[in-house]
């Protein structure tokens, strides 16, 4: 026959501690359990040294099965301490007779416990998959990397991954294209992330991707364009910076070379290439954000690109995106003198702009590099046009200066959808002008 | 008779064919010039105008941001410098609604340090809704017995734990004050990031923060850290410390005033902008 507990009436201060552990004793022996129900995780607040003492007397218990998360130690220090089912009521009854402060950490660790199980098990167990894929959030090199190849996988008629070269620290560099045939069709390019700190291109870079495999079959446009046309889209043209923001530095711009007789890392992707290279428009000096390299095409995630081009030889239309300040940009950055299609190339950017504004009222200007920006030497699209890519455009995405580069992931979809819709005013016009 | 009308109008048709002439050509050197309103100088002229606003109405729940510029004229002083007259929308810094228009000149002058801005608005916004909000959020702060701290404001993802916005907005508002300062005819700057904030546990009326920021700085893309210390009592001009890293240096906000650097004369509160 058990002891039953003395009821809560009875005052607490009468009952002497022997007692009520024989108790527990018993009571643990009798229900001797295997999972974690009931058990609680109790926060105990000693105020001096005698209740330190006190329950450093149920550490000598071992009936009891407590387990300490954080053990006695001097006074002022809270004990964390897992009690079994089985002991609970007379370890809150000691602790209450000596008039010491508790609280209930965790009221039922076995639901902490199954929920941990099943969070682990959505991570690892669940098929990940381009549906699952969280477009509304930014992620990592990896995760990247990964969705392109989940994207080929479910696609593979329509998306394969061609590698057009390796950064200066050795990552591979990734280009995925979407094709429904021939050969060496005109293709459309479009590349985000060459500059790592504006994650907002990445995050639309990758929502492009998924996009583009969404409307192939149902959005008469896109069809169309894909029928006649090879889509390549790079979505992390500087995979060495892109890593370095979210290891080390959430700025970081350019590549991560190492620059002869400089303590300073790296050269600005956006002046290296080989258009004005070295003129005002870029700078001289290894550590400034805007140094254009030793000499054109130093860089290798420039070089892969540039060999690219050079041997596809078949590019129709160019589009380089950054962020921030809500521009649509055409040659030239490295002259003021216009370009040859000048006159064509703001037509059509007047047009992008306004189907990107239809969307949510988004207001971007439009016009040359160096009068809308600034003059900018040895950039992307300055190349690209002069290697007879007629339709050679740049992005600077959302917003204008709030937030920048730092952009609320909640802007994400938004952002790539209006952007998307300037993108198909210029791949529409891409495939209906021939060249 | 034929003749001699046609004499006449000869010197007519001269004077109507003349500005086509100069269109195609380069265009004779003018005292004033009108810029295309997606103008890159137009635009950084707009923004240095409201940064000087900002710090000037020194109230973390009016500050504005750049809409679009609606005109935009370029004015060069030969030996003086140039001077630009804008008109341009404004959005609330929070909720990028919009909240009036301005007027502005701003004077790049050759020989002082600071551009000269004045600066006329209209303001959409409830007045007594900002006076409230900056109200609570003084009154909030001063009933601190922990100063608040914080780093990476936003975080690399963006977001603002709410409870740190009105000292994110303040920091704007001070390093305002200083990317006034700093900013000439060709370098214009960006408020990237809150680094680290902490409050000081003040005696008197006003509230005290020590600021890390972050400005980003165009057209050069460097990421400048600045140190700032910014003391606030609502009603009255922020006083602003700073140090940048490139800087020898302390630079500190005038009292008073400062009239000889611009002037803003007045805020309009009208119900709806009527221009």
């Amino acid at each position: 026959v058990f002891k039953m507990p003395p009821s809560p009436s009875v005052h607490p201060a009468q009952l002497k501690m022997k007692g009520l552990f024989v108790f527990a004793v018993l009571l643990a022996a009798a229900f001797s359990r295997e999972t974690f129900v009931g058990n609680q995780v109790l926060r105990i607040f000693v105020a001096d040294e005698a209740s330190v003492e006190k329950v450093k007397e149920l550490e000598e218990l071992p009936e009891l099965q407590l387990d300490f998360w954080r053990g006695p130690g001097g006074q002022d220090v809270p004990i964390d301490v897992q009690v079994p089912f089985a002991s609970l009521q007379a370890v809150k009854i000691f602790l209450e007779s000596n008039c010491i402060r508790y609280s209930i950490l965790i009221d039922d660790l076995q639901s902490l416990v199954d929920e941990e199980q099943t969070q682990m098990i959505r991570q690892h167990f669940m098929p990940r998959s381009v549906e699952t894929f969280n477009y509304a959030s930014y992620h990592t090199l990896d995760e990247i990397y990964d969705f392109m190849d989940l994207l080929v996988a479910a696609n593979p008629n329509l998306v394969s991954k061609i590698q057009i070269g390796n950064s200066y620290e050795g990552r591979p560099i990734y280009v995925l294209k979407f094709s429904t045939g021939g050969t060496k069709r005109p293709a459309i390019w479009l590349d985000t992330g060459i500059h790592s700190r504006e994650w907002i291109t990445q995050a639309s870079g990758v929502w492009f991707a998924k996009k583009i495999v969404d409307s192939y079959g149902k959005d008469p446009s896109l069809t169309s364009i894909l029928d006649n046309l090879d889509i390549f889209l790079e979505i992390v043209t500087n995979p060495d910076g892109f890593a370095f923001t979210h290891t080390t530095n959430r700025m970081w711009r350019k590549t991560k070379s190492v620059n002869a007789g400089s303590a300073c890392i790296g050269v600005d992707p956006n002046r290296n290439w080989d258009a004005g290279f070295g003129g005002d428009g870029a700078s001289s000096n290894p550590c400034s954000e805007t140094y254009h390299g030793p000499y054109a095409n130093s860089e290798r995630e420039v070089k892969a690109i540039v060999d690219f081009v050079k041997s596809h030889g078949n590019i129709k239309a160019f589009i380089s995106i950054h962020s921030y300040t809500q521009l649509l940009l055409y040659p030239y950055g490295y002259t003021s003198t216009r370009a040859a299609d000048y006159q064509e190339l703001d037509n059509i950017a007047k047009a992008a702009v306004a189907a990107l504004s239809s969307l949510y009222g988004t207001q971007y200007r439009y016009g040359s590099i160096i009068t809308t920006i600034y003059q900018a030497n040895g950039g992307t699209i300055d190349w690209t046009y002069n290697q007879g890519i007629k339709y050679s455009f740049t992005f600077e995405l959302r917003d204008t200066g709030r937030y920048g580069f730092l952009l609320p992931a909640n802007q994400i979809i938004p952002t790539a959808k209006e952007t998307w819709l300037a993108l198909m005013t210029i791949m529409e016009y891409t495939r209906d002008h021939p060249y | 008779m034929q003749r001699q009308s046609e004499a006449r109008l000869g010197p007519l048709l001269l004077l109507l064919l003349l500005p086509l002439a100069w269109g195609k050509g380069p265009s004779p050197p003018r005292a004033a010039e009108e810029l295309q309103v997606s103008n890159r100088l137009a635009g950084q002229a707009a923004r240095v105008a409201l940064h000087y606003l900002n710090y000037r109405l020194g109230s973390p729940s009016a500050l504005r941001a750049l809409g679009q510029v609606r005109k935009a004229t370029l004015k060069t002083i030969p030996g003086i410098g140039h001077k630009y007259y804008l008109q341009f929308t404004t959005e609330d810094y929070k909720s990028s609604l919009n909240v009036g228009t301005c007027l502005a000149t701003v004077f790049y002058l050759k020989r002082k340090p600071r551009p000269a801005v004045n600066i006329n608005c209209t303001y959409t916004k409830d007045q007594k809704q900002i006076r409230e909000d900056d109200y609570s959020f003084y009154k909030k702060m001063r009933q601190q017995t922990k100063p608040i701290i914080g780093n990476d404001i936003p975080d690399s993802y963006g977001n603002i734990e709410p409870a740190l916005e009105p000292a994110w907005a303040l920091a704007v508002a001070g390093s305002s004050y200083l990317m006034w300062e700093k900013s000439t005819e060709n370098l214009g700057y960006f408020m990237a990031q809150v680094k680290n904030v902490k409050q000081w546990i003040t005696k008197d009326d006003s509230i005290d923060f020590d600021y890390s920021v972050v400005l980003h700085e165009i057209p050069t893309q460097e990421m400048i850290s600045c140190h700032l210390r910014v003391i606030w009592t609502p009603g009255h001009p922020l006083k602003v410390k700073y140090f940048c890293l490139s800087e020898n240096q302390w630079s500190e906000s005038e009292e008073g005033s400062g009239t000889e650097s611009g002037s803003t004369n007045g805020i309009f509160n009208e119900k709806e902008a009527h221009f």
